[in-house]
């Protein structure tokens, strides 16, 4: 563990990546006690510039832009980390069990997974946001199953490798079930791909919570999110340019970190991450 | 050879049906229909219930699902995508034209990007651990790390509105020919290319790394066969290959660029025509869109696999 | 060389220094002496949308393009001036048969040419107006239209109408070319200065000059593009910056004050352009029935924040809850300010001493400052205990999905909604509240029967002092009633590029003269 952590501190890519996470991670938990401001209060004027009352100015409701950036990235961390859990988890479960048991539970579930990633994300999403109504709920449901997708094929892939290890024979011998044996033994085993899948996962759906926010359909107003302040701000491009830089700023700083830290540690940890893995 | 390449149309068809039907039960069959989607609960709970039964029957809802599905199946196979809630117009008639503007911007994007990435993917894989790959490496993570939609407003902010070079937003017409909507769409290409070049240039350059580590290139090298030619004649094919599997995901993700970065200029595609859909509660439309762009991302992976099976002699037993 | 008198027009306080400069430079010498010029092509971007579904099918329609372009390609019987008084434009005479005003003869220009070079008569005005009678919501009062001669036409109304000139001028009474009920005006063929060489549903339509147009001696561009770009302000500013649109219509005040010191551009403004109007569902079952609900949501809005917010102040009005403009005559302001404390005790005595939720409110982006406008709105009417859940719709099939049926029989019943409201004379505007049109809510029961009645009562009154009394009348039992909620309204604002000349703004969008405008 020593020799992790001080091969860590010689990666500054991957150093910096893990330092933007805690840093956007620590200010979305404590955003409540940080904002100056109410952040859905009307303030006396729109656009206003910024003072040392207002740091950031007043966004075009005459809301305080500052505290409204540091709450802008709760509920989409909050989304896009749910989907990459149920992703990760569901996706990992799922994966060992077609790697253990083959056959046709293994072809049927491999066609949905090819089929599943055959639909952009972004439509997925749109059409079960026609079917069932803008909530989000439906959307880190959605989400999950999105990328859920790509989790079982690396999980399966994995599995089949761990098949063939001795502790696994020796617990069939053992005679325990199919559910302990994926659960105790196989599971485990890939904690650590899981973890960067996880991680890759929730990158990818910060992209595409952020997208839906800027597209009218993720999160609604007025709960303030990067997304839609990126929307609302391109009203004032040329007089408030940072209405849209900051919320550009800070989606882009945490998906790169995200990703920056997610490489490293992957690396170190021997796992193809890179490969195809994001995307969507 | 030719059974292989059958089995990979027949599974991508197999796909494609799958896809139609699991299409239409997200969003007829689960808890809402077409009728509640267009009409809050509250409404339907005012709605003298011999009415309701008139509306569900004159949108066809009062058939049973199996009958509704298969008569999905058949419109979806003759382009028949039935007609809008609202304004009664045929769903084929509205999104002929977006897909086929959409497309053209794909096309463009694809034209442009894969040989750019080749060179960076190429470049960072011969010169890897050295400056030139903590470059390309550490960039093509920025680059698709930022949302679509960013990217596009900060080009907008600055070829268009700081340096006026380019035209901010897209005023061809929905019908315009193919070089008349690129030519005024600049910034649209660029945008896509940059998310697609950061992508591509990375997948390719893992396969390169990965190819001229290979034994068979260390073989070659013993040979005295100049590097360039181990390079673009062995290494690149063997590189090629497994990157063509994700090349067709790569292709999902393209569309969904494409969706939002349509919207940021105003072209006339299936973004549009998307998000009107969705706002409008227009279930047919969604469900055109959704299994169009779907077949073309089963189409791509379709020619990816072909693709594999040509240059790649060892799949051909498949 | 233009009728208008646009000072008059200007509105007060600040803005009148920033548009008084703009004044004079538009109207220095060199520029007034200036020769109009013929041909050239004016491109703009439009952001105000009031339409009802442009499909492939129907975009060449009068009825399914975008209300402002109508008359570039249409003409109507009568015009409003910018002062909002009433000329003649395609008919040459139109008065009441008798004392009545229930029944009125029209005679028609002569040699009027139709795009396709066929000449406009009588048939096609009866035509197109038995179209009208039943689909447009002002042409409904028509009950009969016939032919009387070969350029003479006789309208029957269901009671008389003092002011029904101004129907005549509404962007839904254009005279198409005579065809049966459920084909006329698909074709797109008009008499109005410009004809349609390329309709893009949804997105762009392309416009040429019709050489044989009625009016002579006008500076007539060669070609308009008029490009929709309705809520997506900030893509059509950036266009007219990067130079590919000369305009952008129905721009909002933030959007004005960006431009106002840029001397590349001009902006044109009218005073009392629009308001929104919040209709009210009075079905079975709404909380909208009880009308100490109603006062009590009229009470919590805090209009001067929309003003502040949506209007950026100086380009924006406090309404009355009726569908009249502030610039007009007869507007009587509502007695009181915002008052939450009133709110809450109306509420509670209505049975919701806790609150009320109102359900959700339906907006489309019809004019760009729609988003924030009811934004505020949602915020406001929280201190006094109403939530209430927004949510957007576009414009494209927005009536018809606002609306829902008259027939409440039929079940379905028009939204919770709020829609643009244009400027219009008295007569129009006010016969807006009534309980067969959709924006009341369908208000009815006595305190309705008695404005109605008031409202026949001024339409037979030729007296126009006597009329403003009524009318005075009949916004007091509004104040009190409150059918349906008008929170605030704004001018109408337009920015050009300088090179566009003779296009002043009009409070009507619709009635803006396109052939007059020319390019230098």
């Amino acid at each position: 563990m020593r020799l992790f952590i001080q091969r860590l501190f010689r990666r500054p890519l991957t150093m910096l990546g893990l330092l933007l996470v805690a840093i956007h991670f620590g200010i979305a938990l404590a955003a409540p006690w940080l904002t100056p401001h109410d952040p859905l209060k009307l303030l006396d004027a729109p656009l206003e510039q910024p003072t040392g009352v207002y740091w950031l100015g007043t966004d075009e409701l005459g809301r305080d832009f500052f505290s409204r950036l540091l709450l802008g990235g709760q509920i989409s961390i909050v989304a896009a980390a749910c989907a990459g859990l149920i992703a990760a988890f569901g996706g990992g479960i799922i994966g060992l069990a077609t790697a253990y048991h083959r056959g046709l539970f293994d072809d049927v579930v491999s066609r949905f997974v090819e089929m599943k990633l055959s639909i952009p994300s972004i439509l997925l999403v749109s059409l079960f946001v026609t079917g069932f109504g803008q909530s989000l709920a439906v959307l880190i449901g959605v989400m999950g199953l999105i990328y859920m997708m790509g989790v079982i094929r690396t999980a399966r892939a994995q599995g089949i490798l761990i098949m063939e290890q001795g502790y696994v024979k020796a617990a069939k011998l053992r005679g325990e079930s199919a559910s302990a044996i994926i659960l105790r033994e196989m599971l485990p085993n890939i904690a650590d791909l899981l973890t960067v899948e996880f991680a890759l996962r929730t990158s990818s759906a910060l992209l595409l919570v952020s997208a839906l926010s800027f597209l009218g359909l993720g999160v609604s107003p007025p709960t303030p999110d990067w997304g839609s302040m990126i929307q609302s701000g391109l009203q004032s491009i040329r007089s408030e340019p940072w209405l849209i830089l900051a919320p550009a700023l800070c989606i882009s700083t945490l998906v790169i970190g995200i990703n920056f830290a997610t490489e490293g540690v992957a690396d170190l940890l021997g796992l193809e991450a890179a490969r195809g893995a994001t995307g969507q | 050879m030719l059974i292989a390449a059958l089995r990979r149309v027949l599974l991508s068809v197999i796909t494609l049906v799958m896809l139609a039907v699991f299409i239409f039960i997200a969003t007829e069959i689960m808890p809402g229909d077409a009728l509640d989607v267009s009409l809050s609960a509250d409404e339907i709970a005012m709605i003298p219930p011999e009415r309701l039964a008139k509306m569900k029957q004159d949108l066809g809802l009062d058939r049973p699902a199996h009958e509704r599905l298969l008569a999905f199946l058949n419109g979806a196979i003759t382009l028949d995508f039935g007609k809008t809630l609202i304004s009664k117009t045929p769903v084929s008639a509205i999104i002929g034209y977006p897909l086929r503007n959409s497309l053209i911007l794909a096309g463009a994007v694809l034209l442009i990007a894969i040989p750019l990435a080749l060179a960076i993917g190429i470049a960072a894989a011969f010169w890897k651990g050295r400056a030139v790959d903590h470059l390309v490496s550490t960039g093509s993570i920025i680059g698709y790390s930022i949302p679509e939609f960013v990217i596009g407003t900060i080009l907008v902010m600055l070829f268009a509105v700081a340096w006026p070079i380019f035209p901010a937003t897209i005023t061809a017409s929905t019908r315009d020919p193919a070089l008349t909507l690129l030519a005024s769409s600049p910034l649209a290409v660029a945008t896509v290319l940059i998310g697609s070049i950061a992508y591509l240039a990375r997948l390719l350059r893992t396969g390169m790394v990965d190819a001229l580590a290979s034994d068979f290139v260390e073989r070659l090298r013993l040979t005295g066969i100049p590097e360039w030619r181990i390079v673009f004649l062995h290494a690149l094919p063997a590189a090629v290959v497994p990157s063509l599997t994700a090349l067709a995901l790569y292709a999902a993700s393209l569309v969904s660029g494409i969706v939002v970065v349509e919207l940021v200029f105003a072209y006339p595609g299936l973004g549009q025509e998307l998000v009107r859909g969705v706002t409008r509660r227009e279930v047919h439309v969604v469900q055109a869109i959704a299994l169009c762009s779907a077949a073309v991302v089963v189409a791509l992976n379709l020619l990816a696999d072909l693709a594999i099976l040509m240059l790649d002699p060892r799949t051909r037993r498949a | 060389m233009s009728i208008v008198n646009r000072r008059d027009l200007l509105q007060g306080g600040a803005g009148v220094a920033l548009l008084a400069a703009l004044d004079a430079s538009l109207l220095g010498e060199a520029v007034a002496q200036e020769q109009p010029k013929r041909g050239g092509t004016l491109a703009y971007a439009q952001l105000s949308a009031n339409r009802r579904s442009a499909g492939p099918n129907n975009s060449k329609h009068p009825y399914f393009i975008v209300d402002a372009n109508t008359k570039q390609i249409w003409s109507t019987p009568t015009w409003v001036n910018p002062e909002l008084g009433l000329e003649l434009e395609i008919a040459t005479k139109l008065e009441p048969a008798d004392d009545s005003l229930k029944v009125w003869d029209m005679t028609l220009r002569e040699g009027v040419m139709f795009h396709d070079m066929t000449e406009m008569t009588a048939a096609d005005a009866v035509a197109s107006f038995d179209y009208h009678r039943q689909n447009a919501p002002f042409a409904r009062q028509i009950t009969k239209v016939e032919q009387t001669g070969k350029y003479t036409v006789r309208f029957t109304l269901e009671a008389g109408n003092a002011e029904f000139g101004y129907v005549l001028a509404e962007y839904n009474s254009p005279i198409m070319k005579a065809a049966p009920l459920e084909t006329i005006g698909l074709d797109g063929i008009g008499t109005g200065a410009f004809k349609i060489v390329q309709s893009d549903p949804n997105r762009l339509m392309i416009l040429e000059r019709f050489e044989s147009y009625w009016r002579k001696g006008l500076p007539h561009l060669d070609r308009i593009e008029i490009h929709n770009r309705e809520g997506q302000q900030e893509s059509a500013l950036n266009g007219l910056r990067s130079g590919q649109f000369d305009a952008v219509m129905n721009i909002d005040g933030r959007a004005a004050l960006q431009f106002q010191n840029d001397p590349n551009f001009e902006i044109e403004t009218a005073r009392g352009g629009y308001s929104f109007v919040i209709q009210m569902p009075k079905h079975p079952g709404s909380p909208f029935l009880d009308k100490r609900v109603r006062q009590a949501f009229a009470y919590a809005i805090d209009r001067e924040a929309i003003v502040r917010v949506a209007y950026s102040g100086r380009f924006g009005w406090i309404g009355n809850d009726s569908h009249l403009m502030v610039t007009d005559a007869a507007f009587v302001p509502r007695a009181g300010g915002r008052d939450v404390a009133k709110a809450k005790q109306l509420l509670a005595e209505a049975g919701h001493p806790n609150g009320i939720n109102l359900g959700t409110l339906y907006w489309s982006p019809q004019l760009p400052e729609a988003g924030r406008y009811f934004q505020v709105l949602q915020q406001s009417v929280k201190d006094a205990g109403i939530t209430l859940a927004i949510e957007e719709r576009p414009n494209d099939g927005y009536i018809q999905f606002r609306t829902g049926d008259n027939d409440l029989s039929k079940g379905n019943f028009h939204k919770f909604a709020m829609t643009a409201v244009g400027s219009r004379n008295p007569g129009i505007s006010l016969f807006r509240m009534r309980a067969a049109f959709v924006e009341s809510g369908h208000w009815r029961g006595p305190e309705h029967d008695k404005y109605l009645a008031l409202y026949n009562q001024a339409m037979i009154t030729p007296d126009a002092a006597k009329r403003k009394a009524i009318y005075a009348e009949m916004q007091a039992i509004l104040h009190e009633e409150v059918p349906a909620i008008l929170p605030a309204g704004g001018n109408t604002l337009m920015v050009k590029r300088k090179h566009m000349r003779n296009m002043p703004y009009h409070p009507q969008i619709w009635s803006i003269r396109y052939e007059e405008i020319w390019r230098a």
